[in-house]
């Protein structure tokens, strides 16, 4: 059963990373630092879902590494990182609250939380607060995208049992 | 539906519309033109671009990397970048206050003052 779970995991991993790496090849059309679709986190949103709070953590943090080594874009680490685990803390506190049937409404709470631990990062890291400014930009576009995200999900999990054999998790 | 439910879809929305005024407020054009080039929190450059002659400036990192910052009719903008990302170039020209120049991987910024 663990080896299981564990295939399932890294399979959700790969996906993840594949769309990712998808996503990088989409040109930005808004020219602002951290205003992104964030497709992969369809694949986080539904292991928030599925999976137990360690799982999905240690799914994320391997998107997180994996996806920053195969963009070469190490310096960025530590925004999607501090981005993520706010993110994560939230979501998994927010998914006990929301049912299944709106999942969009707390993927939107997890964009929304992302991006404040994006811009904290940003503040650390610039040393200036200066990077604020950029707050309600991405606010705005982190919950369009989290809504689409979290739609995305929910239409997965609705076909959970064709990926996995119907088998009842958590 | 219950009432949490409720609660936190009124808190996105709230939430959401203060994004969009907000960024109303971020975008208006700045009225002054005295700009300055902070690196890594230290203030390199600092001039008055309404009465800077067209140049070109080239900005090194603590890491090596380097930014060309271009003046060009009374306009600054970062013409290239040794950045995967290159948001900086993409940014263009800067006009509003709130809304500095930010290249993340080389902790730069230009802004008015």
């Amino acid at each position: 059963m663990r080896i299981k779970r564990l295939t399932q995991l890294s399979m959700l991993t790969a996906m993840a990373l594949i769309i990712f790496i998808i996503e990088l090849r989409i040109p930005n059309i808004i020219p602002v630092p951290g205003v992104k679709l964030g497709l992969a986190n369809i694949i986080t949103v539904y292991a928030v879902y599925r999976f137990t709070a360690g799982e999905t953590a240690m799914l994320v943090l391997v998107r997180i590494f994996l996806g920053a080594v195969f963009s070469g874009n190490l310096s960025a680490l530590i925004y999607s990182a501090s981005g993520a685990a706010l993110c994560l803390c939230g979501m998994l506190i927010i998914c006990r609250i929301i049912p299944n049937r709106y999942i969009w409404l707390s993927s939107v709470f997890g964009a929304i939380l992302h991006n404040t631990g994006q811009i904290c990062a940003a503040i650390m890291v610039m040393g200036s607060f200066s990077v604020i400014a950029y707050y309600p930009i991405l606010l705005v576009s982190g919950s369009i995208a989290g809504l689409f995200t979290g739609f995305s999900a929910q239409l997965i999990l609705k076909r959970k049992d064709l990926c996995f054999n119907g088998q009842s998790e958590k | 539906m219950t009432k949490q439910l409720k609660i936190l879809l009124v808190l996105a929305a709230v939430i959401f519309l203060s994004g969009i005024i907000g960024t109303i407020f971020v975008l208006m054009p700045s009225e002054s033109g005295m700009v300055e080039i902070v690196q890594d929190g230290k203030v390199l450059y600092s001039f008055d671009l309404t009465a800077t002659k067209d140049q070109k400036i080239v900005i090194t990192s603590s890491e090596g990397k380097t930014n060309t910052v271009e003046i060009k009719d009374g306009k600054i903008f970062i013409v290239h970048a040794e950045c995967p990302d290159q948001t900086c170039v993409k940014t263009g020209v800067l006009y509003s206050e709130s809304l500095p120049i930010v290249c993340l991987p080389n902790k730069l910024i230009i802004r008015f003052r």
